[in-house]
């Protein structure tokens, strides 16, 4: 399969890469769901931005309040880190999930993010902790937005800020097969002990982007350490829906995507190591 | 670009894939293209020592890069006795191919696979496994293969 026409650009700095960006312009870093959507003609763009020789791009930085990676980490290289280990227990958990380990060679963390698949599994760790986007404007400003903000046309995302977690991290999804993007993924973080302690929970693959669920971490959180079967977290979660749409697709309807989310997420939970929490 | 040793210097056009610069521009047809989107894994070869999907990859992006197919199998391997290498012998003794055509990107990323980690766990040959495809197999041999090399 051949993608349709485009010009190449290979720039070699950011402040480059963000002059280049245009309506019909598209960046490219590790390819690995952009390339599929070219050749498939899906994404026709007149532009292709390729952004994996901007030097810097490719650190995991330890911030203050925050771990920092450029838009070039590798989703291998973010699961392998002992940084993300420490503080990021849920990220590690699900990085794990996400492909195989040849397309998380070259796949990248903000890639994954930004491509926001319906069921992919960063959006919901992205949703759980509260990621935030470092972006370039066109006049050389940084901003911060949150990751479920949509990025401003015109701007490059160089870095996400994960907020530090350290504690305890759970994942879980269901998927078509091992390997392919989730229908429907969980992610449950824990920091504190078992009095004091505090509970995330994103979800993807229930509405067209990923959800935090504050409403079902609360139930989790009132019976932690224990974990409440999934009827019990199902009322929290259509709370925590409220009035969004719900997603389906091809891969499953929206009534089977409802109906295996709390199961999903009590999966979630229940995978934590125990006394860690 | 340097593929499996040969300088291959080419004007393309940016939408070109690497997995057909390779078999178009640099003869490498041992490369070969399955599904064309990144999911059956016969396309992979190593870039700057680093499993790829070919199919994934611009060939633009692969400018400068070395590139290593299945006929690097040697290098790959740190072989360097004459024939087969012990992955190629033990895929052969535990009859894991039958076709053979998912069997030059298994060999590439599997040699890639085992320098970084010379003793996988069963589990870890399985998840290894996941980013490949074989129609023939049922995947018990390759993965007896592999653990006899490991061994």
């Amino acid at each position: 399969m051949t993608p349709a026409a485009f010009r190449y650009a290979r720039p070699d700095s950011v402040a480059a890469a963000v002059a280049l960006l245009g309506p019909r312009a598209q960046l490219l870093a590790g390819g690995q769901s952009f390339v599929p959507l070219l050749v498939r003609r899906a994404a026709r763009p007149d532009l292709v931005i390729d952004i994996n020789r901007i030097p810097g791009l490719a650190e995991i930085d330890i911030l203050p309040g925050a771990i920092r990676m450029g838009a070039l980490v590798r989703l291998e290289q973010a699961r392998c880190s002992a940084i993300v280990r420490a503080e990021l227990a849920v990220l590690a958990a699900a990085l794990g999930w996400v492909a195989n380990p040849v397309i998380r060679r070259r796949g990248t963390v903000v890639g994954n993010l930004v491509m926001h698949a319906p069921g992919a599994e960063l959006p919901a760790v992205a949703m759980a902790l509260g990621a935030e986007y470092l972006i370039r404007t066109p006049d050389g400003k940084t901003e911060t937005i949150a990751a479920h903000d949509p990025v401003p046309a015109g701007t490059m995302v160089t870095h996400v800020l994960w907020p530090r977690r350290p504690g305890a991290g759970g994942f879980y999804e269901v998927s078509r097969r091992e390997g392919h993007v989730g229908v429907v993924s969980a992610a449950v973080s824990c920091t504190g002990d078992a009095v004091h302690h505090d509970i995330r929970v994103g979800l993807s693959g229930i509405c067209k982007t990923a959800l935090a669920c504050n409403a079902v971490a609360g139930v989790l959180k009132a019976a932690w350490p224990a974990v409440p079967a999934a009827r019990a977290l199902a009322p929290a979660l259509r709370a925590d829906i409220a009035e969004r749409p719900l997603h389906g697709d091809l891969q499953a309807g929206a009534n089977y995507r409802l109906a295996v989310a709390p199961e999903v997420i009590r999966r979630a939970a229940q995978s934590m190591p125990a006394g860690r929490g | 670009m340097t593929v499996d040793g040969a300088r291959v210097a080419a004007r393309i056009r940016p939408r070109e894939l690497l997995s057909d610069f390779l078999r178009g521009e640099a003869g490498a047809t041992s490369v070969h293209i399955g599904c064309g989107q990144g999911l059956c894994g016969a396309c992979t070869v190593a870039v700057d020592g680093v499993p790829v999907r070919a199919c994934l990859m611009l060939a633009a992006q692969a400018d400068d890069c070395v590139v290593q197919t299945v006929a690097s199998q040697n290098a790959l391997e740190g072989f360097t006795g004459a024939g087969l290498t012990p992955l190629q012998s033990s895929f052969r003794e535990h009859h894991a191919l039958q076709c053979g055509f998912c069997t030059p990107g298994l060999l590439v990323s599997t040699a890639i696979f085992l320098a970084e980690n010379p003793r996988p766990a069963r589990r870890e040959i399985l998840e290894h496994l996941n980013g490949h495809l074989c129609r023939c197999t049922g995947y018990a041999n390759i993965v007896a293969a592999i653990e006899a090399v490991a061994q």
